[in-house]
């Protein structure tokens, strides 16, 4: 089992004994054994060399860095050790055939969508009357069927979030006045929350993208351009109501994260540390809680969840199988 | 597979100092090193095969020995420090 390592403390990563070895500024060291790594996020101010990133490509390894104020500065996306050309040319084809691609981008919008109105039900039940809410999904969820073209259909999801989004003052016990998703800078406490814990998403994402034949640059739902690894970001908004927002649900229901939690700077809001490893903590278990998959019949962490839908991508792209978005089923 | 790992290897000369040495990196690679000649972690069976070729190379068939406890799951194993606490297997640093 590989696992993920988080670095809040400033210091400096190397190679050591084929090995990797983090000293902090503080005087205290660890020893990573370079077997069970899977991913390291670097969330503090940490020195690595160009002999250490040889040795992570060797093992292919991602690091993820993150600045000062936890949002998301890059990735290190060693040589890709996975590629198939094949498969690289069929992805092309179904983001130039305006048909395929919609056919796609669709399909990751119906289960996104159907991802929100679950959280939403789950609340529902549990007496915050959202009847309207969910009401008012559904019925935007069936547009989705008739749209062709892939700015309607982000209109369309546009419309759907800012409805989930209105119920987030009913399904939240703490008094934040959530009115839109603002992000650069992040104004209020659900914005900040919302913005970091997107960027873990999104970069877990792109890990299992790695770990698969799948090219991470060309995408289907979001326009592809340079700069960023536009796959990711159509994968996530899957999994985001799922590994995202729940967690953030909870986390402010339980008060595990509150007024407490935030510096005020300008005007804006950023996460104290202590807050970060509070969501790190709470993300990492969620990534490992484990479920029965149906089809499978065996036990699958949620973030193998992410890795098996890129596979369905794959089959889908090869023609294989239709591709049928995750979701919920528990 | 949970694994704790035992080594015990015999310094008699040279050479087993070498042992010794290559013993303690190669483990290093896989598993916390949680006291002096133990070490702890999640293998699979692919990387305990691998790890027991990687040992099978440098160890004395006649004098070295490894001790290798395993347990299906974490969770079936209760840990107690009995004195100094030291949480070396976390993931958050």
């Amino acid at each position: 089992m590989k696992n993920t390592y988080y670095l809040l403390k400033n210091g400096e990563l190397r190679r050591k004994d084929n090995n990797l070895i983090v000293k902090a500024c503080d005087g205290s060291e660890k020893v990573i054994p370079i077997e069970t790594v899977k991913e390291i996020y670097i969330m503090g101010e940490v020195n690595v060399n160009s002999k250490l990133m040889t040795f992570l490509s060797q093992n292919s390894i991602i690091l993820h860095f993150f600045n000062y104020y936890g949002f998301y500065s890059g990735s290190y996306y060693p040589k890709e050790k996975l590629v198939s050309g094949s498969l690289l040319v069929k992805q092309v084809e179904h983001y130039r055939s305006k048909e395929k691609r919609v056919e796609l981008a669709r399909e990751v919008l119906k289960s996104a969508s159907y991802n929100i109105k679950r959280n939403l039900r789950y609340y529902n039940e549990r007496g915050r009357d959202l009847e309207d809410e969910i009401k008012t999904i559904k019925n935007l969820r069936k547009h989705l069927d008739r749209q062709n073209e892939i700015n309607e259909l982000m209109g369309v999801e546009g419309n759907i979030r800012e409805g989930y989004y209105r119920a987030w003052n009913k399904i939240v016990n703490q008094d934040i006045n959530f009115e839109k998703r603002v992000k650069h800078p992040p104004d209020n406490m659900i914005n900040s929350l919302l913005s970091y814990v997107n960027s873990l998403v999104y970069t877990t994402v792109l890990s299992e993208i790695y770990h698969t034949q799948l090219n991470p640059t060309i995408s289907f739902l979001h326009e592809p351009s340079t700069k960023r690894f536009s796959l990711s970001l159509d994968i996530a908004e899957i999994f985001k109501p799922i590994l995202g927002e729940r967690m953030i649900f909870s986390l402010l229901n339980k008060n595990m994260i509150n007024e407490d939690s935030f510096e005020k700077e300008m005007n804006s809001l950023y996460l104290k540390d202590s807050a970060r490893k509070v969501i790190l903590q709470k993300y990492d278990s969620r990534l490992k809680q484990r479920i029965r998959h149906k089809v499978l019949k065996k036990n699958v962490s949620y973030r193998y969840l992410i890795r098996l839908e890129c596979y369905k991508i794959i089959k889908h792209i090869l023609g294989e199988k239709n591709y049928e978005g995750f979701k919920i089923w528990w | 597979m949970y694994v704790i790992l035992v080594y015990d290897v015999k310094l008699d000369s040279a050479i087993g100092q070498k042992v010794l040495r290559n013993v303690y990196k190669i483990c290093k690679k896989y598993m916390y090193h949680i006291q002096n000649s133990t070490f702890e972690g999640e293998l699979s069976r692919a990387q305990i095969v691998k790890l027991r070729y990687e040992l099978d190379e440098y160890i004395r068939k006649d004098k070295d020995s490894i001790i290798i406890f395993k347990s299906r799951n974490e969770r079936w194993l209760d840990k107690e420090f009995w004195g100094l606490e030291d949480d070396k297997t976390s993931n958050f640093f």
